[in-house]
C-alpha cells in the first residue's frame, strides 16, 4: 500500500524512539501523500504496520487537517483565510477561485486534478492573500494564475 | 542598528554551509562547547534572553530546571509550529538562515545535556523543512553537528518532524503529544515538561527565534546582548507586520523600539495612505490596541503589558480605517473555534459559541443581549482550561467589544424586537476538529446545531 521509500522513512522515524507510535504522524503524512487520503483501509494498514489499534490510528488521523478521510485531488490548493489575509481580500480571492475551478471550497475538480481547501493562517501573511499549491507557497495568490496552471 | 538575527539573512545562499561559515556560522557553538553546561546556562541567564514563543519566560532559567537522573535522556524540542495568526518570523529564519537555528539548537542542547533534539515544524512548512534538512545534512557531514560536534565529546542528533495541520501543536505539551504520535491534546501541568516531557523524560521546548539568538550571545557575549533593548527586555525582536500595511514583512528591531515607528519606517505605513485604526501587536491571542492606545507603546514586554496587551509572538496585524471590526473579530473567533483541540469543555464549547454568536451578529441576525452573551461565554472559558488557547480565544473578543463597541451595537436589533427568552435562542455551534463538518465549518454561513440549552 505504501512505496518502499515511504516504508523506509517510517521505519527510520520508528527507530528513533522506543515507542512505535512516535512514527504515526510521519506514517499518516506518507499515506496522505501517496494514497491521497487516510480512509478505513489505510487506517487498517497503518495499525498493522505500527502495531497500534485501528482506533488509535483513526483518532490521530482525524485530528489533523492535512490528513483527509476522503481522497483529495492530485494537487491541493490551500487558500489562507486567516485574519491578515482576510484584511487583504482573501474572501474575494476564494470566491473567484471557486468560480474559475468550478468547485466549492473543500471540493475536488471533476477530473480529480485539484482539491481546493480553505485554511487558517498558513504562516506566510506577508504574501497575503497567501496560498499553498501542494507544498509550495504561492502568495500573493492571483486566481487568474490558475488559467496558466491548467496543465498541472 | 545591531542585527542579532538578521545579519546574514539577505546573504545569497546563506542556507549553504560554505556561505554561512564565511559569515561566522557555528562560531557561537564552538565557544559554547568550551563552556560547561552550568557556565553556558549562566551566560545565557546573564544575557537576559527571554522566550520568543509568546510567554517571554527567561531562557536560562527554563534550562536550569532540567535535573535528569543519572543515565536519563534529556530532550530539546525546537518549536517551529508557528501557527499563531499573523506570525511568520520562524518561517523567515528557517528559510533564509537555517544554520543559525541549527546552531542555536546545538547550543541549547549542550546547555541542558540533550543528546537528541527535535525540530517540530508545522506541516505547511514542508518545503522549508526540505531545505533545513539539507542544511542539517551538510553540517553533519562537515562534522559540525551529529557525532562529536566540532571534534568535541558532545554529540547531538537532530531530527526534523513535520506536523499535519493543527494550531495546538504549537502549545508545548501539545507539541510533545504530537511528536509522540498522539492527538495533540495538551497535558495538565504539573508535571512540567522539565520533569516529565517527551517520552516522559526531562524536556525543554524553545521557540525558533529564541534559539537563533544564542549564537550572538556566545560570540559577542552576554553583556553585549544585554546592552541591547531595555533593562528587562534585552536584545532584539523579530516583528511580523501584516494586514493593511504598504510593506508587510519580517523586521528586526531593538526591544524598546516605538511600535508606530516600526509600522511607519519598516512597513512603510498603513497602505493607500489610509489612517491607522487598530493594531494587534502579538498575534491574535493578545488584546487589540486602538491607534490612540498604540501611540506611546514600545516593542518590549513591559511596555506592551502597561498598555494592557502583550508582545506575544510579535505578529503585528494592522487594521486601517476601512476595517470592519465585527467581521474581523468573527474571522478570529472562527480560528479559535476551529483550532480548539476539544479536550476541555469550556474551550471546546465556548469557542464555538463565540464564533456562532458573532456569525449571527455579522449576518444581521443578532439578538438583544448578544454582546453580554459573548462576554459571559468568554468569562466561562477563562481560567477553566488545560492550556492557554482557551484564555487566548477570549482576549480578542473582550478587547474588540470594549474598544469598538459602537460597531457591534450597530448590529443589534432595537430592543423591542426581542421575543420571549426561549425564542431568542437559536441553534448552537459546531466546529471542525471535534464536530462533523470539515471545510464547511470554515465558511461564514450560520450553521445549524443543537439548541443551546447549556447556556
Ligand atoms: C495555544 C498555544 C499555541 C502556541 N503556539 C506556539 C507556536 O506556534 N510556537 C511557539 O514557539 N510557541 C507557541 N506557544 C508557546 C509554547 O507553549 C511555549 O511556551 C514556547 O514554545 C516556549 O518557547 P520559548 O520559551 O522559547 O518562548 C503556544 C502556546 C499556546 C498556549
Ligand atoms: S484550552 Fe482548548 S485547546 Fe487547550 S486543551 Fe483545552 S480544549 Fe484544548
Ligand atoms: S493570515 Fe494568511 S498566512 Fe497568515
Amino acid at each position: 500500500m505504501l512505496s518502499q521509500q515511504a516504508l523506509h522513512e517510517i521505519a527510520s522515524v520508528q527507530s528513533q524512539e522506543a515507542s512505535s507510535q512516535h512514527a504515526l504522524l510521519t506514517a499518516l503524512r506518507c499515506m496522505q501523500a501517496e494514497r491521497l487520503h487516510v480512509g478505513p483501509q489505510e487506517v487498517e494498514f497503518l495499525a498493522g504496520l505500527l502495531d497500534l489499534s485501528p482506533a488509535t490510528v483513526e483518532g490521530v488521523a482525524r485530528f489533523y487537517d492535512q490528513i483527509t478521510k476522503e481522497p483529495v485531488g492530485r494537487h491541493v490548493l490551500t487558500l489562507c483565510r486567516g485574519i491578515s489575509c482576510y484584511l487583504c481580500g482573501a474572501d474575494a480571492v476564494a470566491e473567484e477561485t471557486e468560480q474559475i475551478l468550478d468547485v466549492p471550497a473543500g471540493g475536488t475538480t471533476s477530473d480529480g486534478r485539484l482539491t481546493l481547501r480553505l485554511a487558517e493562517c498558513i504562516g506566510d501573511c506577508s504574501h497575503a492573500p497567501a496560498a499553498l499549491l501542494d507544498d509550495e507557497f504561492v502568495g500573493p495568490f492571483d486566481p487568474q494564475s490558475l488559467h496558466a496552471m491548467k496543465d498541472l | 542598528m545591531t542585527n542579532v538575527l538578521t545579519r546574514h539573512i539577505e546573504q545569497r545562499d546563506q542556507a549553504r554551509l560554505a556561505v554561512a561559515l564565511r559569515g561566522g556560522a557555528y562560531e557561537g557553538l564552538r565557544r559554547a562547547l568550551k563552556l560547561s553546561p552550568a557556565e553556558l546556562i549562566a551566560e545565557v541567564t546573564a544575557s537576559g534572553l527571554r522566550g520568543r514563543g509568546g510567554a517571554g519566560f527567561p531562557t536560562g532559567r527554563k534550562w536550569s530546571f532540567i535535573h535528569p537522573q543519572p543515565g536519563q535522556p534529556v530532550y530539546l524540542l525546537c518549536n517551529a509550529d508557528e501557527s499563531e495568526p499573523g506570525t511568520f518570523k520562524d518561517h523567515y529564519l528557517l528559510k533564509h538562515d537555517p544554520h543559525l537555528v541549527l546552531e542555536g539548537i546545538a547550543i541549547a542542547a549542550h546547555a541542558i545535556g540533550a543528546a537528541k533534539a527535535y525540530l517540530y515544524m508545522r506541516g505547511e512548512y514542508a518545503s522549508i523543512a526540505r531545505d533545513v534538512q539539507a542544511a542539517l545534512q551538510e553540517a553533519s557531514a562537515a562534522g559540525i553537528l551529529g557525532d562529536h560536534c566540532l571534534g568535541t565529546d558532545f554529540s547531538l542528533q537532530i531530527e526534523i518532524q513535520l506536523g499535519a495541520g493543527a494550531y495546538i501543536c504549537g502549545e508545548e505539551t501539545g507539541l510533545i503529544q504530537s511528536l509522540e504520535g498522539k492527538r495533540a491534546y495538551p497535558r495538565v501541568r504539573p508535571p512540567f515538561p522539565a520533569v516529565h516531557g517527551f517520552v516522559d523524560q526531562p524536556t525543554v521546548v524553545n521557540n525558533v527565534e529564541t534559539l537563533a539568538n544564542l549564537s550572538y550571545i556566545l560570540v559577542e557575549g552576554a553583556q553585549a546582548f544585554a546592552a541591547l533593548g531595555t533593562d528587562r527586555s534585552t536584545g532584539t525582536k523579530l516583528i511580523c507586520i501584516s494586514g493593511a500595511v504598504a510593506r508587510p514583512g519580517v523586521y528586526e528591531v531593538e526591544m524598546g523600539y516605538p511600535l508606530l515607528e516600526a509600522l511607519r519606517r519598516e512597513a512603510a505605513g498603513v497602505r493607500l495612505g489610509r489612517r491607522l485604526k487598530a493594531i494587534i501587536p502579538g498575534g491574535t491571542s493578545v488584546p487589540v490596541l486602538t491607534a490612540e492606545e498604540a501611540a506611546p507603546v514600545m516593542i518590549d514586554y513591559e511596555s506592551m503589558q502597561a498598555a494592557g496587551t502583550m508582545l506575544g509572538s510579535g505578529g503585528m496585524i494592522v487594521f486601517d480605517e476601512t476595517a470592519d471590526m465585527p467581521k474581523a473579530l468573527l474571522r478570529i473567533a472562527e480560528f479559535y473555534a476551529h483550532e480548539s483541540c476539544g479536550e476541555c469543555t469550556p474551550c471546546r464549547e465556548g469557542t464555538g459559541w463565540m464564533a456562532w454568536v458573532l456569525r449571527r451578529l455579522v449576518a444581521g441576525e443578532g439578538r438583544p443581549g448578544d454582546l453580554e452573551l459573548l462576554l459571559r461565554v468568554g468569562g466561562n472559558i477563562e481560567g477553566r482550561t488545560i492550556c492557554g488557547l482557551g484564555d487566548a480565544s477570549v482576549q480578542p473578543v473582550r478587547s474588540f467589544l470594549q474598544k469598538f463597541r459602537p460597531e457591534f451595537e450597530a448590529l443589534l436589533p432595537p430592543a423591542r424586537d426581542a421575543g420571549p427568552e426561549w425564542q431568542r435562542h437559536g441553534h448552537g455551534p459546531r466546529t471542525a476538529r471535534h464536530g462533523a463538518p470539515g471545510d464547511e465549518a470554515l465558511r461564514s454561513e450560520p450553521v445549524d446545531g443543537p439548541p443551546d440549552a447549556a447556556l
